[in-house]
């Protein structure tokens, strides 16, 4: 009687410590693509398989570094003209991202860097350049420029690229490919901000992403609950700096007007399938401004998105607002729903 | 008698379980602990609701970041990073605060134990 009692005390506790057990998971962090990275995957496969991912960073780092001259993009921008041979998803990329700014009537140009250098965005050396000046390098940008067949590509001479657009969004997507090939059916990646999310959490929850408050950096202004989609922002608030005048210029490149983005908005979010496409949308969004943007998804409408503006007004397709909870209530209620 | 004590035994393990997740639940989420991470590595593990105010510099291969707490809350306070994005993000400490602080070039990265998201886009 003491022994079967015993052993009753055992398996319930043992029971009971079962329950609150955790699926296997594996996390990993990393600095990469000038940003800080973490991600975290579950399953019995799920330490290797995160560390094919890292791997797989580190090499797409190695081919769209700008700053790396040995890289696809080092050797394009130094190429003085000539054509350049590069990888497939080197190319891949580009071609992509040309489409894109076709379909966003240029509001996403990867030709922008020679401007994005010359405001000191690269190197911290913060300047308002010369109107003369800024006229001058905005006549080498232009996707228009980039000449690509296969894996040749060809750019005029001074003409630069910069994938900081599309790159980490393409890296998500690869990513997650690698992920789901080792049969990883739920796992989250935070890619510097860019949200890549496989499947759902292990409880057969939604994943809850955060949106950094662009008003208060440290705090969240409302949590999007997704599955299998990426959660890409691009916004004003991060990397900026103020001149001499007190004017706040951000660094996103009005690739029309060669100055940064100035137009009553603070952060556009993008929700969508792929992560490439919400990356350079984000961007495309953020430059075209509230209006355009909304009349381009209006016209898409293959994505979900949420825009904040300058003056806290907040607008959320439909979609997305049954699925964001606001960290204050009253938000929701000033949340202007387009449909 | 035996049979009685065992009973009431296993009894208590139920509620004693039952109680410890029920606390588990409605624990609600505060920023009492930060963690720095330096390189990648957790060099700090700080309980705000403790700490005194203090200032320290962290130092990462040249690199260096002025880390301020006060009143039971920390940022960065000075850094010779070119972007400043680690200064721009403010306080953590905060009921609402829960976002990281990051700095990419001095590889630093403070992060609040409240994060109550999986994910957080910026």
């Amino acid at each position: 009687m003491k022994k079967s009692a015993l052993l009753f005390c055992i398996s319930l506790v043992t029971l009971l410590c079962g329950c609150g057990k955790r699926s296997e998971y594996a996390q990993k962090d990393l600095f990469a693509m000038d940003t800080y990275m973490t991600m975290t995957a579950y399953g019995e496969n799920a330490e290797a398989a995160l560390d094919k991912v890292c791997a797989e960073i580190t090499r797409l780092e190695s081919l769209f570094s700008v700053t790396d001259i040995n890289s696809d993009i080092g050797r394009i921008n130094s190429s003085c003209g000539q054509p350049v041979n590069i990888s497939d998803d080197t190319a891949d990329v580009i071609s992509r991202s040309v489409k894109l700014c076709g379909q966003t009537g240029g509001a996403l140009d990867i030709t922008v860097y020679p401007l994005v250098r010359e405001w000191g965005f690269t190197t911290g050396k913060y300047a308002v350049p010369e109107e003369n000046r800024i006229n001058e390098l905005l006549g080498l940008t232009g996707c228009f420029n980039i000449s690509i067949s296969g894996n040749e590509v060809t750019i005029p001479e001074n003409c630069q690229l910069d994938l900081g657009s599309v790159a980490k969004g393409f890296t998500g997507d690869k990513a997650a490919d690698i992920l789901r090939n080792e049969g990883i059916s739920s796992a989250i990646l935070n890619l510097g901000g860019n949200v890549c999310t496989i499947g759902e959490k292990t409880d057969g929850t939604p994943w809850r992403v955060a949106v950094t408050d662009p008003f208060s950096p440290s705090e969240t202004i409302c949590t999007l609950y997704v599955r299998d989609r990426s959660v890409i922002t691009s916004g004003n608030y991060q990397r900026y700096f103020i001149s001499e005048d007190g004017k706040k210029y951000c660094h996103i490149i009005d690739p029309e007007t060669g100055y940064p983005v100035d137009n009553g908005l603070a952060a556009v979010t993008v929700i969508g399938d792929s992560g490439t496409y919400c990356d350079g949308l984000s961007t495309a969004l953020f430059v075209m401004g509230e209006e355009k943007a909304i009349s381009f998804w209006k016209e898409h409408r293959d994505f979900e998105m949420l825009i904040i503006c300058e003056d806290g007004r907040i607008i959320i397709t439909e979609s997305l607002s049954e699925n964001t909870e606001f960290t204050v209530d009253t938000l929701r209620q000033k949340a202007e729903v387009i449909n | 008698m035996k049979k009685t004590f065992w009973i009431i035994t296993a009894i208590a393990v139920i509620f004693g379980a039952a109680l410890l997740g029920c606390l588990n639940i409605f624990r609600k989420p505060r920023v009492n602990n930060v963690y720095i991470r330096s390189g990648g590595e957790l060099i700090y593990t700080i309980d705000l609701s403790e700490a005194e105010d203090c200032e320290f510099d962290i130092t990462y291969n040249g690199g260096v970041n002025t880390i301020e707490i006060k009143d039971h809350m920390i940022h960065v306070k000075e850094a010779d990073c070119p972007d400043g994005i680690c200064i721009k993000t403010g306080w953590i400490g905060g009921e609402k605060s829960t976002a990281p602080i990051v700095c990419l070039p001095n590889r630093l990265v403070i992060e609040p134990s409240n994060e109550t998201s999986d994910g957080r886009t910026r």
